[in-house]
């Protein structure tokens, strides 16, 4: 009981504090006169620290596995060494230089290499490691080529000449300053966006995300800390050579990453720490270090995933439960919720066809979803209903026909452009990123809503806050929509699948948008969750979005829609209002299979259908 | 027309390393980072049974051959097989990968070794151009091989069975093909191939530790030029990196020829990201 309670002071205390705590005791640490090795070791160790979460924000974050970290640490500390012979010391304008160097280079490289797949990113950064050298070469009379660029004058602050205990402070305080930097990207929609984006490129675009342009600037953010830590290390020793930047550099510090965990902001120094600690110990450990990299890569991949920051997560996540600091259970659907008027948008589809080579999927469909009402799409199994969604999306190209939203017409343009013209969707399996909270996930889709630049998220600046404060009202308020609001804090992807249906539709609506595509959004669900379900899609039509419901339970769509489009083969076997639908013979021959005695619709259903037709 | 041979054998060796990515990749849509390495080791046992024990060439290639199938075989085992996503196959082969480099320059030191080639020492004449027969073996052996590994995919049930799997693996398990032994036996042919080429790329490489993350490079832009799991494209690759290399060695300087390989590559990414041979995917949800 005592550690329950001890634990629950622990975690009363913002969970920045702790670092800031480290950060503080390395500031103060040169009162204690530690000596020039210990100083030395904390110096070498945020600096690889640095590039480490460079590397955690391009692999653990933005889930490109890029190794050229170390090309980046080389052109800062190239550019700071040559721009100080030149007479600039100023650590400031060196830091700066050196940073922009790196950026420069993540974004050339960055650019081609995440056109194409995974891979491409880790070699064409793998690449630029192995040009360190030549391009050094190349440039012999300003870098010194192979024998090293010696004779570096030292650093200055404003005309100040910088003593050791000076430049250790001032280690110290850049490597600060980049970890709060990059602790408020990740505890902001950014940090969630990576997350969307990891577990699904398809999800992140469907909100609105650009998957290139997010991984770009992971990338390319990365390679600051690297710069910056080039710049540091130019001014260490005064002298820049090229040993430090090889393959054993470059591996050495994945190693770390690994070892520390990518996805964590921490985890890059105690990584850090553990390779450079082991690297100072003894000679035979240079020896064996690849040895050594290697298996961290290797058991850092296989066995424990998340590193040593994920085991402490994990760990943390125990003690909070067994603390009860988490709420749990659900709620039923909140039908105090009012939903804020949407202006939805008149859909026309106009004789769209498309075939996967030989195959033909859509043949000559057209429909049209108006404002505030319900368009069901029905069909048998491969008839093209989900092909029909992904086309208006924008994830297949289309052979022919157009597609409209308020008259105009939507090219096909990619995905995310898509969605943020106010088209969004849920899917048939729901797509939840794991280890974010559900409130998060919503929030999520309203990314797009509002920009936030990541100097806003660095900054704190009172838009990031207001724009914060307002994702998570509105996130809220959808929360309460869909009866989840007792949830909010539970981690989403262990929902049960009802419920991870029902969140899907809170963050596809989250954004406000014209048009809402439901990707047979009640299959997998028990009667109960039926009924709210079809509670909120009736609100939300009220309240004026054009909604298109993808859906087999044919009771359901009779019950909710407005208008019916039937499907068959491909293209459009009828159209019209359920009780037309209900009663027309192609229907019942075609979907529900002429003369089965079994399937024959309940007559109360169809009355139902009816009821709901004159009301609305 | 010399510096066209040093150029195509240089490029059949990229090209060697790209057949050996498209096997893997065909076979598990995965990435095998190690895949060099395993070459190196495969020039490195060709040495140590040349050189050290003085054995006759046929039971070198059949021992570097089984070798370095073993090691292939243990990184299936160990790196692959035990992670489930793509991505971190990356990290874990490329951890093992970095093993083989460490153990190999802490068997063999990390002095380039000269791996004798059987048959002529002396450079030949051909069309005007002298080349080695090792070079002359590594292109035949990089064009027999793609031919090979084409009529066996084309022929052979098994190899069809592979392309099916690299298509959806999920239907080929439901079409009774074991996919986790085919993976398996795909890791293994390749470890068998890098055996044999490591034999042939030593002469021109010399064994090196640190051969296998230049030619992991070079090997990936040769595939990336002629695109993802084309043999042909890997082999044209392999040949075009290896011919732009040793024009820009010789005639804009050593320093140049790294850096015009990886213009290519970039020049490739940009335009025609899919490669010359590849073909595009539409995304499905």
């Amino acid at each position: 009981m005592t550690t329950v309670n001890w634990w629950k002071t622990l975690r009363a205390v913002p969970s920045w504090v702790y670092p800031s705590m480290l950060g503080v005791f390395l500031l103060v640490l040169p009162v204690l006169q530690p000596g020039y090795s210990v100083t030395r070791q904390v110096e070498l160790t945020l600096i690889l620290a640095l590039i480490v979460s460079g590397l955690n924000l391009s692999l653990g974050y933005a889930g490109q596995l890029a190794i050229g970290q170390v090309a980046m640490y080389a052109a800062g500390a190239y550019t700071a060494g040559i721009i100080a012979m030149a007479g600039v010391t100023d650590i400031l304008v060196q830091l700066l230089a050196a940073g922009l160097a790196a950026l420069v280079v993540g974004i050339l490289t960055g650019i081609p290499g995440l056109r194409l797949g995974s891979w491409s990113l880790a070699m064409t950064s793998f690449f630029l490691v192995l040009l360190v050298p030549d391009i050094v070469s190349i440039f012999e009379e300003h870098t010194g080529g192979q024998l090293g660029l010696s004779g570096i004058p030292g650093a200055t602050l404003l005309g100040f000449q910088l003593t050791p205990t000076h430049f250790y402070l001032t280690v110290v305080t850049v490597a600060i300053l980049w970890f709060a930097a990059f602790r408020n990207i990740i505890a902001s929609r950014h940090g969630i966006a990576f997350q969307v984006l990891k577990q699904s490129p398809v999800l992140a675009s469907s909100v609105g995300m650009s998957v290139f342009r997010i991984k770009l600037s992971g990338y390319a953010t990365g390679a600051v800390p690297a710069g910056l830590a080039g710049a540091l290390f130019a001014n260490l020793d005064l002298f820049v050579s090229l040993e430090a930047f090889g393959f054993h550099v470059a591996t050495g510090a994945l190693a770390a990453s690994i070892l520390g965990g990518s996805v964590s902001v921490y985890g890059a120094v105690l990584g850090a720490a553990v390779v450079e600690y082991a690297s100072s110990q003894s000679d035979s450990f240079q020896e064996y270090s690849l040895v050594f990299f290697g298996l961290f890569l290797l058991l850092g991949g296989v066995l424990m995933s998340g590193g040593v920051a994920g085991v402490a997560r994990t760990f943390v996540a125990r003690l909070d439960r067994a603390a009860g600091l988490v709420g749990r259970g659900p709620s039923k659907a909140g039908d105090g919720e009012a939903i804020h008027r949407i202006d939805g948008g008149l859909l026309e589809v106009t004789g769209i066809s498309k075939a996967f080579g030989g195959n033909r999927v859509l043949t000559d469909v057209s429909l049209r979803a108006e404002p505030g009402r319900v368009t069901a799409l029905i069909g048998p199994n491969g008839s093209g209903k989900t092909t029909l969604l992904n086309l208006v999306c924008g994830y297949y190209r289309r052979d022919a026909g157009e597609i409209t939203l308020d008259g105009t017409p939507i090219r096909t343009a990619a995905t995310h452009r898509i969605a943020r013209l106010g088209v969004a969707r849920t899917f048939q399996t729901p797509l939840i990123p794991p280890s974010i909270t559900v409130r998060d996930v919503v929030a999520s889709g309203r990314y797009t809503v509002e920009d936030m630049s990541f100097a806003g998220a660095i900054l704190r600046t009172p838009r990031f806050r207001a724009i914060q404060r307002r994702d998570r009202q509105r996130a809220d308020e959808m929360l309460r929509l869909v009866g989840l609001e007792d949830v909010a804090d539970t981690e989403a992807a262990t929902l049960p699948l009802g419920m991870r249906r029902m969140l899907e539709v809170a963050r596809a609506l989250v954004a406000e948008p014209k048009v809402l595509l439901l990707d047979e959004a009640a299959s997998g669900l028990d009667e109960g969750e039926v009924e709210t379900l079809a509670g909120v899609i009736r609100r939300i039509r009220d309240a004026g979005c054009t909604i298109i419901l993808v859906e087999h339970n044919f009771g359901l769509v009779l019950s909710l829609a407005d208008e019916i489009v039937v499907l068959a083969r491909g293209s459009v076997l009828a159209s019209g209002t359920p009780s037309d639908i209900a009663n027309d013979p192609r229907v019942r021959d075609e979907y529900l299979g002429a003369g089965d005695q079994d399937v024959r619709l309940d007559d109360s259903v169809i009355a139902a259908a009816a009821r709901q037709e004159t009301s609305s | 027309m010399t510096l066209i041979y040093a150029g195509l054998s240089l490029g059949a060796v990229y090209a060697l390393v790209a057949i050996g990515y498209n096997i893997v990749f065909v076979a598990s849509r995965s990435f095998n980072f190690a895949q060099a390495q395993l070459m190196m080791i495969g020039a490195f046992v060709a040495y140590t049974g040349y050189v050290t024990l003085g054995l006759p060439a046929i039971v070198v290639v059949v021992l570097a051959m089984v070798v370095v199938m073993l090691v292939a075989a243990i990184l299936e085992r160990v790196a692959v097989r035990p992670v489930a996503d793509h991505q971190t196959q990356l990290i874990t082969t490329l951890g093992f990968g970095t093993v083989l480099t460490g153990l190999a320059q802490l068997i063999w030191g990390s002095q380039p070794l000269d791996v004798p080639f059987f048959g002529a020492k002396e450079a030949m004449t051909l069309f005007g151009g002298r080349l080695y027969s090792f070079e002359l073996g590594l292109i035949v052996l990089s064009v027999v091989l793609v031919a090979v590994i084409h009529v066996y995919n084309r022929r052979m049930m098994s190899g069809l069975a592979i392309v099916a799997m690299s298509q959806d693996d999920e239907a080929a398990v439901l079409r009774g093909i074991n996919v986790r032994k085919l993976a398996f036996a795909a890791f293994a042919i390749t470890g068998l191939l890098a055996g044999l080429m490591g034999f042939f790329i030593g002469p021109k490489t010399f064994a090196v530790a640190t051969l296998g993350s230049a030619l992991a490079l070079k090997g990936f832009v040769a595939l990336a030029i002629g695109g993802f799991g084309s043999f042909y494209g890997g082999l044209a690759g392999g040949f075009v990196v290896g011919l732009v290399e040793e024009h820009a060695a010789r005639y804009l300087g050593s320093e140049f020829s790294n850096l015009s390989v990886f213009l290519i590559l970039i020049l490739v990414l940009m335009l025609r990201p899919t490669g010359l041979f590849g073909q595009i995917q539409e995304r499905t949800v």
